[in-house]
């Protein structure tokens, strides 16, 4: 053991095995030494234990075996005495000690312990302390703190040593810090200790005193021994070459010389790459060329190196080898990505706005959104503008395009090398593998099968790639003759024809080998398919061989067996078909095939490869030089631009600058906008306008864009053509060949062809991304696309979206197109997935389970949880469900509810989507009512949150502050009179709805006077033969009184039994009656209360709104009739029959007087036009010449005053902007035009825009427009345009009405166009009067639109015609017109006047008609919409060009008489449940013989003899009764009309009953109603 | 088929830093609860004390929820808002707590926390209002992510006072 060598190891530590060795050898060295030391201690021990075993004691051996076995050293008392004991020996002297020399020492020392063991050995009692040994290995202090204790008796040496010692007081961390300077192995560091540990022990047998006490000695000894001890050596060194030349003895260093392929594989072997065959090899990870080669090097010396290379030469591996996840623990850091839930995100202080509906969030503010669409630019590929050559030219573009993407994708070169690879692989593995690989083996009809595929696929691409070819110059051939023709040139466009010479004996080659190898395959084919029908037919002839046998035996058995069941057996069995022997192929056929496609398909030999060029290089004709045709064309085009508008949710956001149109049919934009979003877009839509010169701009086209994905971002997103087409018809009269007009290229015209105006528009649409590279996309919750679960791990979502994955076919289409590799294990799970899809047995699930583990501690199953009817209750109580809505009290138990309380709301919800269809008019209406109802509820969703948004003023009322003003005020107050002589009227304090209950509102129903009461006649005057008058406008407005026939006025004059009416108010089932009075003109003045229920006791404005009631005011004439049969009970008693007889009445909506606060004036009583038993009092002004009272004409007034107390504060409208399609600038206008009227006139109500039937606000004037009446009215009086006008409105007026305030409770009006209304067949006013007011229009009259209020409609729509220089105003729902200055013409107010082209405004003082001059050509008076400074911009009207009637069915209509006649009549016997009803069938007809002539007469001034016939056909009869009229719309409101006339309330035992109900057909199903009730009493 | 009724009210806020204060409020239960009636959410309006720092809203709550399942029981999402003196909002605090599961009167204290941002933001926020939001404060209190990241500081308290009616709930062996 040498110490040089120990260094170089140290130095070496590069090569660890060399080291190794070298330490062997070293540790050899030692152990061998420590063996021979071993040897001698045993030897000694044993003869120590011999000589002393009494004295030792048991732990003697142990510890000193211990001492032995940690580190071999030597015996405590073999330690000879040492030199460095002594105390003056300083440190510094130890740590002077060269390392070389503690070996050294070491040995000497270990010599002088061997010998001195040996005397020790001899004198052994001399060394009692066995006990320390143990302590050797413990700290040197604690060591010499043993010694002191254990010397119980210290010598005087010790005592003598004990205070002249200066000890030493840490030897060890001294020696440890030599040690570190040092340097030194662990080895040494041994060794020493056992040094240290001789030292110890010499320290501890140094009991003679003689060594302790001669010091000096010993110090000159420590100074000698120094010196002997080391020796200098020069540091060891070795040099670098022959460092490596050892080094090289151990190391192998592989070469980076690439390892050439016939090494790597076994001898005579061709590398074989999979992947050309079409086999998936994986993607291997990337490694230098150098380490790849390094290595191969490394495994080509070991031995069967060449087992660890594959068949393509390259080193097996996994496809990838790299783990998928980390394993190095991840580091946190607070800077890095924080959980996207966790975010914050420093927001603004903001603004809250009003509306959170808008927001995204739930509730919160998320930050605005941002989308940016960037629109580029625009290519027509066909304009109206284009010249026959553009067409060309587009057309050529357009191929040549198809043709660049084709040649880019390459699929003819890619499928033939695909073709080739499978041959190849085909034949490799028959030829090469053959016998011995099965894998090879059965791979072989999967290559052939792809092989066929491949053929197949190449053969259709190729024949594409040629037509294609075909068509482009073809194409380019029509433009050169062209422009021959036509001798000037309009596009740039230039194709160019190169030419590719080949090889063409390469070529013919290749060819003949292509064909060869196609027939080859083709024959394979065939025989394999031969062989399969073979076979097939083998086996079907076996069967049918079989079948003949039992046939055979069958037939024999035939005659014992009965007839019948033989007969059963010959039908159970069909005969099979003799099967038919397959042909097989035949060669030349086969041949003849495939040379006949390839010479369809193919380029033939040596044929040149045509690549067509198209370049723009060509030069334009300059304009001058052009025919005029052209020159204009040309000039037309610079006339044109383009813009276009952008479009989110339907709302215009912004628009492009507008640019003209370049020659070439492109404008360029490249405009980028930012879209602060809010909600998640619904639609992104483009619309592009075109306009020619400074005026008009058509819109061309809509465009339609995908809303992006959430994962396309601003920068990433690629650019996009959406192509876009329009159907407009452009002519024009220059070379432009125009859009949609049809044309030809060829002389004659022939092959005509139409193209409509079509582009592209290249834009992207892409979110923005915000600061931080944060997306600002809304969260896709929003969206409602649920992502199953269990799709997530496919990577495409990303690609495709989302929403692709619901549609599997999308996503199939997406595999295909990104050329997925079918094998690659990555995509297993994906093409599986397809797979399944598409062969149409889908099994992704179409649920997502939120709380998968819910259901396992459900306490009970859904069904039974949404069973409980309470809960049902709750909820739809909660939700405001019409029948539910304040529905008080829910029951606590389940069982308390009844099922009948859904039933009404079941029913509902069923009816509305089952149509009744009973019979054609029926089902019509049923249809009808049915989308009335749908589009009802959405109007009603749609307001229902602005319902619930309340302002600051619904929720808190504040009184004024009393002001010093106001307190002087109330000082004054205090010097009025107290009862003043002119009282002013105070107003009534109003009430907001919320804190009432039952019983707070009461209705007052004022009856103050009516006229004109029918009187009864007496039978005196049953002969009279009243004149019929006849009537025109001059008569009825001019001032001249009409001669009428004062024939029956003495009658009445002289009668007393003229008439005792009462009226009968029935609001909400209570019923108030009036007094009686007498007369014809009876004055009541008496004031009825009737108390008014709010529906489910909700007194919200909302739930006012809709109430539906009607106050009735039925008006009667008290009958007393003799009850006493016999003069001679006379005298005693008068017993008399109290009759009433219905005489007319008056209907008002609750909805009216709430909106109108009260209601006064004279109505106008709904009389029916015969009451038989009284006669209506034609003259009774009697020539007096009042205009007023003559205007009374026939018919009955009521004056009534109706109000609520306490007043209600009507609910208002809710304003909303709507979606529209108008121009801004006309909607501004519109908006100042309101302003500025109604600044001037609060009251009165300016109208402009309204709200049609698809939520869109639309121009008020483009409702009116003429339209044709049916041509049956027109018809039916040709000669009179006044009967004529009547019965128009007649028409109008029996379509029903349908009050949409009441249905849209108070939210808006929405107005339908008149084929619309005549499609629903209801409506309200707004309807009726624009229908009148357009077949007024279309009759050639003047008419306008009136809005303003009547009575007792409130706000409403009237028709104004002009008529031979007088006013005329309708009542389009009741067909009646009025004089423009009627005193009773309900319209009380005039608002506005509206025509097709322009609105005017009521300027004048007064708003009633009769105080108003009608003419609008007074600025003055009226204010008009358009005028010089607004012109009239020619809207287009909304209306259909023309109306298209159903003709009159006829058949429907007796079809319906009878069967409402039925119904009525087991109804009123139904009404009378305790007496006989008798029917008088002689009465009945005559009845019906009554009605037509009423209809045809329009319910006017008819002839009053009914009463007169009816007697002359029946005898003494008492009769009573009258017909009623009605537009029909269901056969409820019939029932409920009769039975509100109380016909049938009649109880004389005798009383005998007719009924005859009449129907008119209209055009377009329109019906009319008659019912005619009478009461007959035979007279005694 | 249990039910839980709900009435109480959000008393007031108090320990926030600054004064005019509303509170959104909202409730979230599982997917086994079903409202029946009542509003789930709501907000209540701007108090500004003027006497001590506690705001009061005494926003009534009233909301009635029937059960199929305990899973999901409902928990009330508080977010305390400041209106400052130019009308603009910004959050002053989140809280989230339990309804009570025991039927009876709870008064509840609610502590809230905000989102600490870095110096800038802080720096703003004292400048020019604002501060730092969560993006998704619904799922901030579900997702069990490294909620370490989120800095958050001590805003003030919100007091609840809930009256819990429970009923059927011992019919599915349930005790309360």
């Amino acid at each position: 053991m040498d110490y040089s060598q120990v260094s170089a190891t140290d130095q070496m530590n590069r090569s660890e095995e060399s080291q190794m060795i070298i330490m062997e050898e070293f540790l050899d060295e030692d152990a061998a030494q420590v063996e021979r030391l071993r040897r001698t201690l045993a030897a000694r021990r044993h003869r120590r234990q011999t000589a002393l075993p009494e004295a030792a004691g048991p732990p003697e051996p142990r510890t000193q075996e211990r001492g032995r076995d940690k580190m071999a050293a030597p015996p405590p008392d073999a330690a000879p005495p040492a030199p460095r004991d002594l105390p003056p020996a300083p440190s510094t002297s130890r740590a002077s000690f060269a390392e070389c020399s503690v070996r050294e020492r070491m040995r000497e020392k270990l010599k002088a312990a061997r010998s001195k063991a040996e005397i020790n050995a001899l004198q052994e009692d001399s060394s009692p302390h066995p006990r320390r040994s143990k302590s050797i290995r413990e700290r040197k202090t604690e060591v010499k703190m043993d010694k002191t204790v254990q010397n119980d008796f210290p010598s005087a040496e010790e005592a003598y040593n004990f205070f002249t010692f200066s000890f030493d007081p840490e030897p060890e961390s001294i020696k440890a810090g030599a040690r570190k300077r040092n340097g030194l192995s662990e080895e040494e560091e041994a060794e020493e200790e056992c040094v240290e540990a001789n030292e110890d022990e010499e320290e501890e047998d140094k009991t003679d005193e003689d060594v302790r006490l001669v010091k000096d000695d010993d110090l000159f000894m420590i100074g000698q021994t120094a010196e002997d001890l080391v020796v200098m050596k020069p540091a060891d060194y070795e040099s670098y070459s022959e460092q490596l030349k050892k080094e090289k003895e151990f190391l192998f260093i592989p070469s980076k010389l690439t390892v050439s392929a016939s090494e790597k594989m076994p001898g005579n072997m061709q590398p074989r790459y999979l992947e050309d065959e079409g086999i998936y090899t994986g993607e291997r990870p990337s490694v230098s060329q150098s380490n790849q080669n390094i290595l191969e090097n490394r495994i080509l010396r070991q031995e069967q190196g060449k087992k660890w290379f594959g068949d393509d030469g390259k080193i097996l591996a996994l496809p990838n080898p790299i783990k998928q996840s980390s394993t190095r623990p991840p580091i946190f850091s607070l800077e890095e990505a924080i959980a996207p839930e966790l975010e914050t995100v420093y927001a603004k202080a903001i603004k809250m706005t009003a509306a959170n509906q808008y927001l995204v969030g739930p509730g919160d503010f998320q930050g605005p959104f941002q989308l940016d669409i960037d629109i580029s630019g625009l290519i027509f590929t066909h304009h109206p503008c284009f010249s026959r050559e553009h067409v060309l030219a587009a057309k050529l573009a357009q191929l040549y395009d198809q043709y660049l993407a084709r040649k880019q994708k390459n699929l003819t070169e890619l499928l033939t090398g695909k073709l080739d690879a499978l041959r190849n692989a085909v034949q490799c593995s028959i030829d090469g593998g053959g016998a011995g690989v099965p894998v090879a083996q059965q791979r072989i009809p999967e290559y052939k099968l792809e092989i066929r595929q491949t053929r197949r696929l190449r053969d259709a691409e190729e024949e594409k790639d040629r037509m294609l070819l075909k068509t482009i110059i073809k194409v380019w051939k029509q433009i050169k003759s062209l422009r021959d023709f036509q001798k000037f040139t309009n596009t740039p466009m230039k194709l160019y024809l190169r030419k590719e010479e080949t090889d063409q004996r390469l070529d013919e080659k290749r060819y003949e080998a292509e064909i060869q190898a196609e027939i080859n395959e083709l024959l394979e084919e065939c025989t394999e398919e031969y062989e399969k029908k073979r076979a097939e037919y083998e086996t079907e002839l076996q069967k049918w061989k079989s079948w003949k046998k039992i046939q055979k035996s069958k037939k024999k058995k035939k005659k014992d067996i009965n007839e019948e069941e033989s007969v059963e057996n010959y039908d159970l069995d069909e005969e099979p078909v003799k099967p038919i022997p397959p042909k097989k192929a035949n060669i030349l056929e086969i041949e003849q095939q495939v040379r006949e496609k390839a010479a369809s398909c193919r380029r033939k030999p040596g044929e040149p490869a045509v690549i067509p060029e198209l370049v723009l290089s060509g030069s334009i004709t300059p304009t001058e030089l052009c025919p005029q045709a052209e020159v204009l064309r040309r000039e037309d085009v610079k006339k044109r631009s383009a813009f276009i508008k952008v479009l989110f949710n339907s709302k215009e956001v912004s628009r492009t600058v507008t640019r003209p149109i370049s020659s070439d049919f492109r404008v360029h934009f490249g405009q980028i906008f930012n879209l602060q979003i809010f909600n998640w877009p619904e639609s992104l839509k483009l619309q592009i306008y075109d306009t020619v010169g400074k005026s008009s701009t058509t819109l061309l086209a809509e465009v339609f864009i995908p809303v992006p994905e959430t994962t396309v971002l601003t920068g990433s997103a690629p650019m996009e053509e959406i192509e876009f087409s329009s159907n407009q018809r452009v002519m024009l009269d220059h070379e432009g060949v125009g859009s949609g007009v049809s044309f030809s290229f060829e002389a004659d015209g022939s092959n005509k062809m139409t193209l409509m105006t079509s582009g592209k528009v290249s834009n992207s649409v892409s979110w923005a991304v915000g600061e931080k590279g944060i997306p600002l996309i809304p969260p896709v919750s929003q969206q409602n696309t649920g992502i199953p679960s269990s799709l997530k791990n496919i990577d495409a979502i990303a690609s495709i979206g989302t929403s692709g994955l619901t549609d599997m076919k999308k996503l199939a289409k997406w595999a295909a197109e990104a050329k997925l590799d079918p094998n690659d294990p990555n995509n297993a799970a994906l093409m599986k997935l397809i797979m399944v899809a598409t062969s149409g047995e889908a099994q992704v699930p179409d649920y997502f389970r939120l709380e998968p583990l819910q259901q396992e501690f459900n306490f009970v199953s859904d069904e039974e949880f949404n069973r409980s009817k309470r809960f049902r209750l709750l909820q739809l109580r909660n939700g405001e469900v019409a029948e539910f809505r304040n529905y008080k009290q829910v029951p606590l138990h389940e069982r308390e509810i009844s099922e009948k309380i859904f039933q009404d709301y079941e029913k509902r919800l069923q009816e509305r989507d089952v149509i009744d269809s009973k019979n054609v008019i029926d089902a019509h209406r049923a249809v009808v009512a049915n989308y009335l109802q749908k589009v009802r509820e959405s109007v009603i969703n749609r307001f229902l949150i602005a319902k619930h948004h309340f302002i600051l003023s619904d929720l808190v009322n504040e009184e004024e502050i009393p002001s010093l003003g106001i307190l002087g005020l109330g000082l004054l107050k205090l010097t009025e009179t107290k009862r003043p002589l002119k009282p002013k009227r105070k107003e009534r304090k109003k009430v907001t709805a919320q804190n009432l209950s039952d019983g707070d509102i009461k209705l007052l129903v004022n009856i103050v006077r009516a006229y004109h009461i029918p009187v009864r006649k007496s039978v005196m005057s049953k002969l009279q033969q009243p004149s019929k008058s006849s009537r025109s406008f001059n008569e009825m407005f001019a001032a001249v009184p009409s001669a009428q026939s004062p024939a029956d006025s003495p009658d009445w004059a002289f009668n007393q039994v003229l008439v005792r009416p009462f009226v009968e108010v029935s609001f909400q089932r209570t019923v108030c009656q009036t007094t009686t009075a007498e007369g014809p003109n009876p004055n009541w003045n008496e004031e009825l209360e009737l108390p008014f229920r709010a529906p489910n006791g909700d007194y919200s404005t909302h739930s006012l709104q809709s109430v539906k009631d009607e106050v009735f005011i039925n008006v009667f004439d008290e009958v007393l009739h003799d009850a006493v049969e016999g003069d001679h009970e006379r005298g005693s008693g008068i017993h008399a029959h109290v009759e009433r007889h219905w005489l007319g009445c008056v209907k008002i909506p609750f909805t009216t007087i709430y909106f109108q606060g009260r209601i006064d004036g004279t109505f106008k009583m709904d009389i029916p036009p015969v009451l038989l038993g009284y006669s209506k009092e034609k003259n009774m002004g009697l020539e007096r010449g009042y205009d007023s009272v003559r205007n009374l004409r026939e018919g009955s007034y009521i004056t009534l005053f109706i109000t609520i107390e306490p007043q209600l504060i009507p609910g208002e409208s809710v304003r909303e902007k709507f979606d529209t399609q108008e121009d801004e600038k006309l909607l501004q206008a519109a908006e100042k035009y309101e302003a500025e009227c109604t600044s001037k006139f609060p009251n009165r109500q300016c109208l402009t825009t309204v709200i049609d039937l698809s939520g869109k606000t639309v121009f008020i004037t483009r409702y009116i427009k003429p339209l044709n009446p049916p041509q049956e009215l027109l018809d039916a009086t040709p000669n009179s345009s006044q009967t004529v006008a009547e019965l128009v409105a007649r028409y109008v007026a029996l379509i029903p009405f349908l009050p949409d305030s009441v249905s849209f409770a108070g939210i808006c009006d929405l107005w339908s166009t008149s084929d619309q209304f005549l499609y629903l067949l209801s409506g309200d006013e707004e309807e009726h009067a624009v229908l009148l007011c357009n077949y007024f229009l279309g009759m050639g009259k003047k008419a306008w639109l009136i809005i303003g209020s009547a009575i007792p409609e409130g706000p409403t729509a009237y028709v104004l015609t002009l008529e031979q220089g007088q006013y005329v105003v309708w009542n389009p729902s009741t067909g009646c017109f009025y004089g423009q200055y009627d005193t009773f013409c309900p319209l009380q107010n005039v608002y506005c006047l509206i025509s097709c082209d322009n609105i005017w405004f009521n300027m004048q003082d007064y708003d009633s008609p009769v105080r108003i001059n009608f003419d609008t050509s007074k600025p003055k008076l009226w204010k008009s919409f358009f005028s010089r400074s607004l012109p009239y911009p020619g809207l287009y009207s909304v209306q259909p060009e023309e109306l298209v009637y159903q003709h009159s069915d006829k058949a429907a209509a007796v079809e319906l008489q009878g069967r409402i006649e039925k119904l009525l009549k087991d109804k009123i016997m139904e009404w009378r449940p305790r007496h006989l009803t008798r029917w008088n069938r002689y009465c009945t007809s005559t009845l019906r013989n009554f009605l037509p002539l009423l209809e045809q007469n329009q319910g006017k001034d008819v002839e009053d003899d009914h009463e007169a016939e009816l007697q002359k056909q029946l005898g003494d009869y008492r009769v009573s009764g009258f017909p009623i009229h009605r537009p029909f719309t269901e056969v409820r409101p019939l029932i409920e009309a009769v039975h509100s006339t109380g016909v049938h309330t009649i109880d004389i035992s005798n009383v005998e009953f007719a009924l005859a109900v009449y129907v008119h057909a209209y055009p377009q199903n329109v019906f009319s109603v008659w019912i005619y009730v009478a009461s007959l009493v035979r007279n005694k | 088929m249990a039910e839980v009724h709900i009435i109480g009210q959000i008393v007031g806020g108090s320990g926030f830093p600054q004064r005019r204060l509303f509170c959104k409020w909202g409730l979230h239960a599982g997917g086994a609860w079903k409202l029946l009636s009542g509003l789930g959410s709501g907000q209540t309006q701007v108090d500004d004390p003027q006497v001590d720092d506690v705001a009061y809203w005494c926003h009534p709550l009233d909301v009635h929820f029937a059960t199929k399942g305990l899973q999901g029981w409902p928990k009330l999402h508080l977010q305390v808002w400041h209106q400052d003196g130019l009308g603009r909002s910004e959050v002053l605090g989140y809280g989230f707590c339990h309804i009570p599961a025991t039927p009876g009167c709870h008064s509840l204290a609610c502590v809230t926390w905000r989102p600490r941002g870095t110096l800038w933001e802080r720096l703003s926020q004292s400048l020019v209002g604002g501060g730092p939001q969560l993006r998704a404060p619904e799922t901030s209190t579900t997702g069990a992510a490294d909620r370490f990241r989120l800095r958050t500081e001590a805003a003030g308290t919100v007091h609840l006072q809930l009256g819990v009616l429970l009923r059927h709930f011992g019919r599915y062996g349930i005790e309360c």
